[in-house]
């Protein structure tokens, strides 16, 4: 295959700096949390299992991203639809051995790894949104209507697994497309106001863990050892942190197991208790640079699906950052998002990646066209 | 015109994204606030927190729902005794485990490192939720655990409930029992209240309403000082007790079937004709549940549950048995509804039926002579059926005993209910891989052969024809009653059979099964059995005229069904509509 590159030496050349080394910057930040948060644990847990992994996913990740930016992101237009069929299938796949197990699962386990069809159905479900309003701009109401159709097939299988946070992830993901590419306001309005008032008729097929998060939330003293004993502790790493931190490898809360899943869902109470403010403010600050780099390519960019790509994207890694810091001091219900490029698992590490590798591989093609 | 178009497009876009850039800026910008407002302001309010951080939480069970039979009388309860618990970080400490292990041995609660070990493994979530070391013990086993200087800083008492069966061996296949969550089931609970080191329900109704009766665990959340020792209480929540349940089940009934059944391996079930509820279900040779909720060793076990006569299967339920001649109402049903025979129909018995140069004997060697259906069911004569049987062909047989339930779970709440086989040809050429013959076609129809049913099973296809036409789903626990369905045997059949039944027990085969104060209409069986002496079976209902009750035992070598188990049925019938007991 040809790349649209000569040689190292241009891609180089042509590469967004911010938008690759900003990841890297946080990706560290990551590394570091895991490697203070297993370092501590018993002996028997696989210390370096853990961290080792990320790494090689990260590797992994990487080269994804490169790959991306070498073959250009207009491929995967192509394989669009064949790639959301995938996806369909697979979810639904879920859902039937879910009902003949009477299990509840969100992954394949393909022995290496657990596969997430609705993790790495995100970046398709990104490009099935960037089709849907180009050949169909929300404009009017029958428009609207085809997407919105598109929209709950899709989504209703991974709400029925149940998996609350994806599925607001893709309702975001949409809603952020539908706002840029100008739809009315009415009828922005009316989406919002249908999402909150279908929010009691779901709350029966919710698992109880899942109300109970919830309802935690609103009242953290109804479950102090399970969710509301988390948002407690998380709150008291975050709090002890301080201005500047405990110190690297310092920080106690994750380490004497207060903090449950200390390497996933509170990845960023670790981090925020040993880097205090200054780094978790760092942070923030690098992924919202990171995002405000990603709109600056959606306005630069001409091929409009490729805008569209670029603002799900944004909203996809936007609800990530926000819920996993917000939940960490209790602003937010506890779901399992994982903070991006933060967080240990391979699912979200390669996902996150690819997604970057295709806004860089979109800017490179704005850059060009505008030379 | 198109140009105009397009940068009023564009401007239109770019506001739009300037929108979403001032989403994101203001809710990072709250983000930022809200760090702030925790690692600035409040900052040495959660380092104390943090430093002091010596919240410990203890789950407390909570004491299960209680079980009574239909009047009141307690069949499962909870008595008070202690927990010993531990923090896991403590257990974790130097050679704590150790330490604590050989205390609890000394102190007569034999513990080894290795089951420490299983029991951390089990119930741990955090290092400062306690754990349950030891369970189950008496005042006097914990005066002298916190006496022990060796470990009385490590561990602590607690209250907790344990499972008590007042009845004992009585109820033991109804009640069921409890025991300690298995990792299976507590994966398959996963996301629930369910917790490592928990009591579930292993068996019987135990198991069948454990949501019901399992209640909701308390927890209480402590403040300790830096000797681990408890400052105040943070958050305490009692836990909430699990429902009662209130059965069909009389235990009086299901004494007096007990006595009577004897030293018999065997069941005896009744049940309500009208809705299916159980009043008696009893299986010999029984057991004690006790000793199980105390904790057995896998040796004690072991000899209970592969004992010869395998006291823990319930009988009643998951015993298949050839019906044997209890068999024949249902049979009779058949050759009358497809109009093989009518009432008036006479076969000639002369003592053996011969098909195809074999010979298939009635019971009687020297024959019955002229029967009918009346008297082909008081004599329980073979010939009549093996005849009109094998002319009206196999599948005309099956498809009635299909609708008495034959070969199908009757749906009671109970577990490990066993179906039963209903053999077709179909059934034989996918089991044995041959064909049908003739001859099985004769051996089913005096319910030999392949054919198997469990008493509930003969149960309830009797109490259909007692209820005129109603199959059951026979049910434990007050209130469970499901609307039964209809059998689809004609209003006519069904009197003639319940006429031939009466004739049984009012000088035919059965007639001692009516000796005790109350007319009952019933049926005999002797079940062949290769492994040694006959089955006994006898199944009837009473009163004959307006039947309430059925009942049926089953005596397994108990030879005739007439002479052991007619006069049980009909003793324990007559209990339950005079209450006299004979």
């Amino acid at each position: 295959m040809k790349t649209n590159f000569s040689s190292i030496r241009e891609l180089w050349n042509r590469l967004d700096k911010v938008l690759f080394f900003i990841p890297l910057v946080l990706l560290c930040c990551g590394l570091l949390s895991i490697y203070s948060q297993c370092a501590l644990i018993d002996q028997s847990i696989l210390q370096f299992g853990i961290l080792s992994r990320q790494i090689i996913w990260s590797l992994v990740g990487l080269i994804f991203y490169f790959f991306i930016v070498l073959f250009d992101y207009k491929v995967i237009y192509r394989y669009t639809t064949v790639l959301y069929a995938i996806l369909m299938v697979m979810l639904l796949l879920l859902l039937v051995i879910d009902y003949a197990t009477k299990g509840a699962s969100r992954w394949f386990n393909l022995g290496f790894m657990r596969f997430q069809p609705s993790e790495f159905g995100k970046i398709v479900w990104a490009f099935v949104i960037a089709f849907m309003c180009s050949n169909f701009p929300p404009k009017r109401f029958y428009d609207i209507g085809i997407t919105l159709a598109v929209a709950g097939a899709t989504i209703l299988p991974i709400l029925l697994q149940p998996d609350l946070g994806s599925t607001l992830v893709y309702v975001v993901m949409l809603l952020a497309v539908f706002v840029v590419a100008c739809i009315p306001w009415k009828y922005i309005w009316g989406l919002v106001g249908i999402a909150l008032g279908s929010f009691p008729l779901l709350w029966p097929f919710l698992k109880e863990y899942q109300k109970l998060r919830i309802l935690v939330f609103i009242n953290p003293s109804l479950d102090p050892r399970g969710a509301g004993y988390n948002v407690i502790q998380s709150r008291i790493a975050v709090g002890s942190g301080g201005f500047f931190g405990k110190g690297f490898m310092q920080g106690t809360q994750g380490k004497l197991h207060f903090l449950p899943e200390p390497h996933t869902d509170f990845i960023f109470s670790v981090f925020s208790e040993e880097f205090g403010f200054v780094g978790s403010s760092m942070v923030i600050l690098l992924y919202v640079t990171l995002m405000m780099r990603i709109l600056q390519i959606a306005e630069k960019t001409q091929d409009e699906k490729a805008r569209y790509v670029c603002i799900a994207i944004v909203a996809c890694l936007w609800f990530a950052v926000t819920e996993s810091v917000a939940m960490t001091v209790g602003l937010a219900p506890v779901t399992g998002i994982p903070l991006p490029l933060f967080s240990y698992g391979g699912s979200s590490i390669l996902v996150t990646f690819m997604m970057l590798g295709i806004v860089q591989s979109i800017g490179i093609a704005a850059n060009e066209g505008e030379n | 015109m198109i140009f105009d178009n397009n940068s009023n497009k564009n401007f239109l876009v770019t506001k739009r994204i300037q929108l979403v850039r001032v989403v994101i800026l203001a809710l990072s910008f709250v983000l930022l606030s809200a760090l702030a407002y925790y690692q600035i302001f409040f900052r040495s309010r959660y380092v104390i927190l943090a430093r002091k951080n010596r919240l410990r939480s203890i789950r407390m069970e909570a004491p299960r729902g209680s079980i009574y039979d239909h009047n009141g009388n307690p069949l499962a309860l909870n008595v008070i005794m202690f927990d010993i618990k531990c923090y896991p970080n403590i257990l974790l400490q130097d050679d704590n485990m150790k330490r604590i292990a050989e205390a609890l041995t000394r102190c007569g609660i034999v513990t080894t490192e290795k089951i420490l070990d299983e029991k951390l493994r089990k119930q741990y979530t955090t290092p400062y939720s306690a754990i349950t070391v030891a369970k189950n013990l008496t005042f006097a086993h914990v005066a002298e655990i916190i006496s022990d200087e060796n470990i009385n800083s490590l561990v602590f008492p607690t209250r907790s409930w344990k499972r008590t069966y007042p009845s004992g061996k009585y109820t033991v296949h109804v009640v069921g029992y409890v025991g300690e969550i298995s990792d299976k089931e507590l994966e398959k609970r996963q996301g629930t209240n369910y917790h490592g080191g928990d009591t579930v329900g292993k068996n019987g109704i135990e198991y069948v309403y454990e949501d019901d009766l399992f209640g909701e665990p308390g927890e209480e959340l402590i403040e300790v000082d830096a000797k681990g020792r408890k400052v105040k209480d943070v958050v305490y929540n009692e836990p909430v007790k699990g429902d009662d349940i209130f059965l069909t089940i009389d235990l009086e009934a299901q004494k007096y079937a007990a006595e009577l059944l004897g030293d018999f391996r065997g069941a005896v079930v009744v049940m309500d004709v009208r809705d299916g509820s159980i009043l008696v279900l009893y299986s010999s040779p029984s057991y004690d549940p006790n000793s199980l909720t105390w904790g057995i060793t896998h040796e004690d076990w072991l000899a209970m549950s592969d004992h010869r006569e395998r006291p823990m299967m319930n009988r009643a339920i998951s015993g298949a048995y050839p019906p044997a001649s209890t068999f024949k109402a249902i049979m009779g049903s058949a050759l009358l509804e497809k109009n093989v025979a009518n009432m008036y129909s006479q076969v000639y018995c002369s003592g053996y039926y011969e098909l195809g140069g074999t010979k298939f004997r009635c019971w009687r060697h020297s024959g019955h002579g002229t029967e009918n259906i009346f008297r082909a069911l008081s004599d329980s004569c073979d010939v009549y059926f093996y005849t009109l049987a094998h002319r009206a062909g196999i599948n005309a047989l099956t498809d009635v005993a299909e609708k008495f339930g034959v070969g199908k779970k009757t749906g009671i709440d109970l577990t490990s209910e066993s179906s039963g086989t209903l053999p077709t040809p179909k059934w034989k050429k996918h089991r044995l891989k041959v064909g049908w013959y003739g001859g099985d076609t004769v051996n089913f129809s005096i319910g030999q052969g392949y054919v198997l049913m469990t008493p509930l099973q003969v149960l309830r296809a009797y109490a259909a024809i007692a209820n005129g036409g109603k199959l059951v789903t026979p049910y434990i626990r007050q209130g469970k009653v499901k609307t039964a369905k209809a059998l689809g045997i004609s209003h006519l059949t069904l009197e003639t059979i319940k006429k031939g039944l009466y004739a049984v027990t009012h000088g035919g085969t059965g007639t001692r099964a009516s000796a005790f104060g109350v007319d009952v209409s019933g049926k005999t069986g002797t079940a062949q059995n290769s492994q040694g002496a006959d089955h006994a079976w006898f199944v009837g209902f009473a009163p004959s005229g307006q039947p309430k009750y059925a009942a049926v035992v089953i005596a397994e070598a108990g030879e005739h069904g007439s002479s052991v188990c007619g006069p049980i049925v009909g003793k324990i019938l007559s209990y339950l509509i005079t209450g006299k007991k004979h």
